[in-house]
């Protein structure tokens, strides 16, 4: 369902409705927390209001805990930061038995983000997940940078990531949403691949793999060399890959992820084709970011006279061609 | 071996904003930058060791907050923190004026225990870890014990050595070193922790060393007091991005059930004996 131009004129902020749906799954507010920002959500009770979040997406779940990668493990870059945390999470049981529950109550759309290493193991977590009570999805992670036995492959080639996914769609009694890595040579032909085998919808782009060089030490920047980038430097390849994916691919459910700083950047997002947006780099330093994203969105469809998200999901406009010489 | 306690139990932190109310500079490049909340805040709870996340309004350029050790608290609205120009961050900060408009999350992390009946407090500061230790020794002098503390403080050079006439006023007593024998004893400061123990040890008196400063001293701190067999406790510092326990790159290596504990919520103050250096 994409919109059309609004013509109406401005509308009080009070008159827009931000509710949505996302594959299927009902969104009181199109904008997330993103996996691997937002931990398992008790951090951030005190510092915002949880229950007006969309939704929010957990740090990558594994099968068993894992304890993550040697420091530094982050520097901050140009508008943007690198980490190579190493998938540090406390595994499919703690996280049913101990974190699960708090998020339940929560009673806002939760997306549990999961990975194996490889693909038993990728399945058996889908598998395990699925039976936990409150999750309205799994997004499954084919693209972290910060993995080394092979990974690489299931973000990549889209065979791989074909059979992968049909896998885990067929264990989840959840839809299963896939995570794609920019670092993918042919992103359409990866969202093709997990949308033929049984993707609910794709969430992108993760983060993009980088260095940094401490100079004075001759070391690089963070321990394991290469890291994830993130934050607002990405946005403009986020956005680039959003809207080739859902020119392409028109009903396969986008959900956008980027540097989003604003609603204004949280809009680029949806009316590049995302149906849903995820903030995570923005939460590090404003804990309550989405709530003012919220407002800010909320304000700018208020002026541009768009009373709900069907009138700016997918309504890019080309930009009119020049007169002939 | 570790027992484990979720983080809203040890900590009352708050997401706030704060103007700039004064920005003084010290001798060696040092800075204090006083900040005061329109509200009541949990900052007037601070431990000594807990440290805040401070971020101006630096729009996209700067992305992530800085970690600053809590230097002064005045009730529960007004604060501050001391300072050097380091990395661009510290410099933004150092250039801010009056009325500047800067958010805050904190007081984060876990402290330094206080002095307890019998067993003085050797307070080691290696330059811009003086803050915690300096906070520290005040709470000791505001609760009537002064000699409770005892401050062995070390940098460069005169100009390193900040805000020592407070020591003397308080009545905490302190033995200073520096680099290039300026002031003090001409030498390192983890010599005249040494030399302190060494006295501790002959007339049986009893010790336990606090310690913020530079990594490499830190690392000698810890090897000294553990040598010693002393209680030692180090106030670490990472590269942090959120502060309160989600990004998880402040990872600190440790000894025990498993490989890393977090310098924002297991820390920043670590047991020496933990600390896998």
């Amino acid at each position: 369902m994409k919109g059309s131009a609004a013509t109406a004129g401005p509308l009080a902020p009070t008159d827009v409705d931000l509710g949505g749906e996302f594959a299927g799954i009902r969104l009181e507010t199109p904008l997330l927390a993103a996996s691997g920002c937002f931990a398992y959500g008790q951090q951030f009770a005190a510092f915002t209001d949880l229950r007006r979040l969309g939704g929010l997406v957990t740090k990558g779940i594994s099968p068993a805990p894992r304890f993550g990668n040697p420091v530094p493990r982050i520097c901050e870059t140009a508008s943007g930061m690198l980490n190579s945390i190493g998938l540090e999470n406390v595994g499919v049981d703690d996280f049913l038995g101990e974190k699960l529950p708090f998020l339940r109550e929560l009673g806002v759309s939760v997306w549990v983000n999961f990975f194996g290493t490889d693909f038993e193991t990728y399945v058996e977590c889908a598998r395990r997940l699925s039976v936990g009570q409150g999750i309205a999805a799994l997004e499954m992670n084919i693209s972290c940078p910060n993995i080394k036995k092979g990974g690489i492959e299931f973000g990549t080639v889209p065979e791989v990531a074909h059979r992968l996914t049909r896998a885990c769609v067929e264990v989840s009694s959840v839809p299963i949403i896939v995570k794609l890595s920019p670092n993918a040579g042919d992103i359409v032909g990866m969202a093709q691949a997990v949308s033929e085998a049984g993707a609910a919808g794709v969430s992108l782009i993760n983060t993009i793999t980088g260095m940094a060089i401490d100079v004075r030490k001759r070391r690089p920047r963070i321990a394991t060399t290469y890291g994830g980038l993130s934050g607002p430097a990405i946005k403009p390849i986020a956005l680039r890959m959003v809207h080739q994916v859902a020119k392409a691919l028109p009903e396969l459910p986008i959900c956008g992820i980027g540097g989003v700083m604003t609603g204004e950047d949280a809009l680029e997002f949806l009316m590049a084709g995302a149906s849903a947006v995820q903030v995570g780099t923005a939460l590090f330093a404003e804990p309550d970011a989405i709530m003012r994203i919220t407002e800010e969105l909320r304000a700018l469809l208020a002026e541009i006279g768009s009373a709900d998200l069907h009138g700016v999901i997918g309504c890019l406009e080309a930009i009119p061609p020049e007169p002939p010489m | 071996m570790f027992r484990r306690v979720p983080y809203e139990e040890r900590v009352s932190a708050a997401y706030f904003e704060a103007r700039v109310e004064e920005r003084r500079s010290l001798s060696g490049g040092y800075f204090v930058l006083q900040l005061v909340a329109d509200e009541a805040t949990p900052i007037g709870a601070t431990v000594p060791g807990q440290f805040v996340m401070l971020r101006g309004e630096w729009g996209r350029d700067l992305l992530n907050p800085r970690a600053f050790s809590i230097f002064e608290v005045d009730g529960d609205r007004r604060f501050s923190i001391l300072a050097k120009v380091f990395g661009r961050g510290t410099a933004r900060l150092a250039a801010a004026a009056p009325g500047d408009l800067i958010t805050v999350t904190g007081p984060l992390g876990r402290g330094f225990q206080p002095p307890r009946a019998g067993r003085t407090q050797l307070l080691v500061a290696g330059g811009v870890g003086l803050p915690p230790l300096h906070l520290q020794a005040r709470r000791a002098a505001e609760r009537g014990t002064p000699t409770a503390v005892e401050m062995l403080y070390g940098g460069r050079g005169r100009d390193d050595l900040l805000l020592v006439g407070d020591l003397s006023a308080w009545g905490v007593p302190h033995a200073l070193a520096t680099d290039d024998g300026s002031v003090g004893h001409h030498g390192r400061v983890t010599e005249l922790l040494e030399a302190r123990l060494a006295r501790a040890r002959e007339v049986g008196e009893e010790v336990e060393i606090l310690a913020c400063g530079p990594t490499p001293m830190l690392a000698a701190v810890r090897r000294i007091g553990l040598g010693a067999g002393v209680d030692t406790s180090l106030c670490l510092e990472e590269n942090m991005a959120c502060g309160f326990g989600v990004c998880l790159g402040c990872a600190v290596p440790v000894h025990g059930s498993r490989p890393y504990r977090y310098c924002c919520t297991d820390g920043p103050v670590f047991d020496a004996k933990e600390v896998r250096w």
